[in-house]
């Protein structure tokens, strides 16, 4: 779990919620404030249109009806000098207008005849000449020397003359990049802000959805009574924790169902069970032939073997279905397949098998001690009896970080193909096998119920080959090490 | 010895009834948890076996309520089910034992037997075994037939060792299994009697009389005479 919680923040849902969030917000945002400028920058825009077709305007009807004499470019200058103290949109700390401004007159030859403004007109009349000017339609022009553009407009008075009034665009460009600024400023700020805000929203609802995860994987199938956290809210997330509580419940009660079916059939096959034996045992002690024996005898064995059917076959169906009951201790794997070798040797060299065990260590872990001894009889039971004489049997038991290893291999004749999908499902055994078919079938329901897994396969140079994982699970629950050791045969 | 057998099954309890009383028991008889206490209100029992599945009260409540009557005497509980109750584990760590149906009749009696010498720790252990002319040093594990020392790996000594504690007496293959190895397994191959095969081939030399006895369908004895 632990490992869970560990993993860097980057990786966490949360973090990607908050990314994707804040990124519609950051676009949308953006585009809005696109619209905006564009709007505000067309109304500066039309402000300086009117500005300008008036003041032209004016300044036609000065130029057309005021005298061409020495006095003509002292009254037109005047004029125009007039109409840039009324410049529209104009910061009122800069004190010099007439840079701001500019009127130009040329005659019918084209050539400069009235210029008033800052500086030189011949940049301006180069610029005015580069391209064409339809009457009252306001152009823009870069004039060389100036890194501002103007927004000019023209207009043809009768005496053939043109005349063009400029207004610099600097105090709207000035303008519009105040606007800009405040707005990234403010735009970077909220992003941020809102950010924060989503990724701490969304951190601490799933902070939640963990609880409930870690909870309910605790619950695994072990602790069936347990049940999930709930919050007291009403959102999806309380949804969420009281939809897995129901159904935590309808599995907890069709696994007592289960149980209470098991344990009833075990008990009233068990009891007849009995009685037989014990009426067999009886008649046994009282036979004093060999031959009277000799029946008894076998139905003594057939009745064992029938009960350690039903045990087997009880303890399958509860593992198929995840509801074998487990009773942990701590075992040592090492020393059980120690004594499981020392048990199985004697049988394994009467019939010409040889047997190697690689373990280094004890490996201890925390199993059902009884359902495990079993397992690993059962493996051994297996090779015994499919294993034609003179085969090497290697077991191998690893200690991985958290799960426990123990590989069986042979070089015998291996798992029949077609008996190899279906190895560990009920009554599947292969065609001169002896025993009931449930071998491996247990072997997978108690690996299973532990939270590990067995898987078989046929090895390439020949033979075959087991591999048995159990998780270790020392680190929880340490509080039950005080069971015994030994558990009861189930 | 005074037994209580506390059993609601007729076949049962008659079956267990004979088989006790031919192993020398002097055996009282209740078929439910009522008739259990007043019996064992009216005499003195030294063991009891009762069975968990009782017509009008739980087994485990019982052996509770005749603790609290001052009933001291070791419990053998019988059980027909597969699961093993909590309460029966506290039961069996304050010294009392669990046997699971259907049981061989040599089984139920040597879990008696322990069960008592657990409760009268006798004199010390003895250090030495004798069963007629074999002989086990307990101290130095070795075993001596008619004066001639055999060879046996540490694991037959234990297996004769645990034959000769029970010599007389019928020990079955998952009485060997749990004693001499640890485990509560029931393979489904031969592998106790590879082992009391090699035993025999040990100790009942050519030319001695045979003491490791096959009684089919049961286990095995040792012979003590």
């Amino acid at each position: 779990m632990s490992s869970k919680t560990a993993k860097p923040v980057m990786h966490s849902a949360a973090w990607r919620i908050s990314l994707w969030a804040t990124l519609a917000f950051a676009c949308g945002t953006m585009v809005v404030f696109a619209f905006l400028h564009r709007f505000v920058s067309n109304d500066i825009q039309q402000r300086t249109d009117a500005w300008l077709a008036g003041e032209v305007e004016v300044l036609g009807d000065v130029a057309e009806h005021t005298p061409k004499n020495a006095l003509y470019d002292r009254v037109v200058s005047e004029v125009a000098e007039l109409a840039s103290e009324e410049v529209p949109n104009r910061l009122r700390s800069e004190g010099r207008a007439n840079d701001l401004v500019f009127f130009l007159q040329t005659d019918t030859k084209g050539t400069l005849a009235l210029w008033v403004g800052a500086g030189s007109g011949a940049p301006y009349l180069d610029a005015i000449r580069r391209q064409p000017f339809p009457p009252d339609a306001p152009q823009h022009l870069r004039v060389a020397g100036s890194n501002v553009p103007f927004r000019v407009v023209a207009a043809r008075i009768d005496d053939g003359s043109v005349i063009y009034l400029g207004l610099s665009e600097r105090d709207e460009l000035r303008v519009l990049r105040s606007l800009r600024f405040r707005f990234f400023t403010w735009w970077l700020l909220l992003v941020l802000l809102g950010f924060a805000i989503v990724f701490y929203t969304t951190r601490r609802m799933l902070s939640h959805v963990r609880d409930i995860t870690e909870a309910a994987s605790r619950i695994g199938h072990t602790e069936l009574d347990k049940r999930v956290p709930t919050s007291g809210r009403n959102d999806e997330v309380a949804h969420l924790a009281r939809t897995l509580n129901r159904m935590l419940d309808r599995i907890e009660s069709s696994m007592h169902q289960l149980h209470t079916i098991t344990d009833a059939l075990a008990h009233d096959l068990r009891s007849p069970l009995t009685a037989i034996r014990g009426k067999l045992e009886m008649s046994l002690s009282a036979a004093t032939h060999g031959e009277q024996a000799e029946p008894i005898v076998a139905a003594i064995d057939e009745l064992d073997r029938l009960t350690e059917f039903l045990n087997t076959s009880l303890d399958v169906a509860e593992g198929k279905a995840d509801a074998l009951r487990l009773s942990k201790s701590e075992i040592d794997l090492d020393d059980l397949l120690r004594g499981m070798a020392d048990l199985y040797e004697p049988s394994m060299s009467e019939k010409n098998l040889r047997m190697t065990l690689k373990s280094h260590s004890p490996l201890t872990i925390r199993a059902d001690a009884g359902l495990v001894h079993r397992m690993i009889s059962n493996l051994f039971d297996n090779e015994l009896k499919h294993l034609p004489a003179g085969c090497m049997i290697h077991m191998r038991l690893e200690a991985e970080q958290e799960q426990a290893r123990l590989t069986v291999e042979d070089d015998g004749p291996g798992f029949a193909p077609e008996i190899l999908p279906h190895l560990f499902e009920r009554r599947v055994k292969g065609r001169q096998s002896s025993g009931h078919g449930l071998g491996l079938a247990f072997v997978e329901a108690v690996a299973r119920a532990h939270g590990g897994n067995v898987a078989a396969s046929n090895r390439e140079e020949g033979g075959a080959r087991l591999v048995l994982t159990l998780p270790r699970g020392l680190a929880q629950e340490p509080e039950a090490a005080m069971l015994p050791v030994s558990a009861f045969r189930a | 010895m005074r037994l209580l057998l506390v059993e609601d099954e007729l076949e049962i309890q008659t079956l267990l009834r004979s088989g006790l009383e031919e192993a020398g028991y002097e055996v009282d008889v209740a078929g439910d948890a009522r008739q259990a206490e007043q019996l064992a209100m009216a005499s003195a029992h030294e063991i009891l076996i009762v069975d968990l599945g009782l017509p009008d009260r739980d087994g485990i409540s019982l052996i509770l309520s005749l603790r609290e009557m001052g009933v001291s005497a070791p419990v053998l509980i019988l059980s027909a089910r597969r699961s093993v109750d909590d309460r029966v584990r506290g039961l069996e760590q304050g010294g009392d034992d669990y046997l699971t149906k259907p049981f061989a009749m040599a089984e139920l009696l040597a879990r008696l037997r322990n069960l008592l010498k657990r409760n009268n720790p006798g004199v010390g252990e003895p250090t030495k075994l004798r069963v007629q002319d074999l002989e086990l040093d307990l101290l130095r594990r070795e075993a001596m037939r008619g004066g001639q020392t055999l060879q046996l790996t540490p694991q037959e000594f234990v297996l004769l060792e645990y034959l000769c504690r029970n010599a007389g007496r019928v020990v079955t293959r998952s009485m060997i299994l749990d004693k001499v190895w640890g485990m509560r397994i029931q393979p489904d191959t031969n592998v106790v009697d590879v082992h009391i095969y090699r035993l025999r081939g040990k100790v009942d030399g050519k030319g001695l009389q045979p003491l490791i006895r096959t009684l089919r369908g049961v286990g095995y004895v040792l012979k003590d005479r």
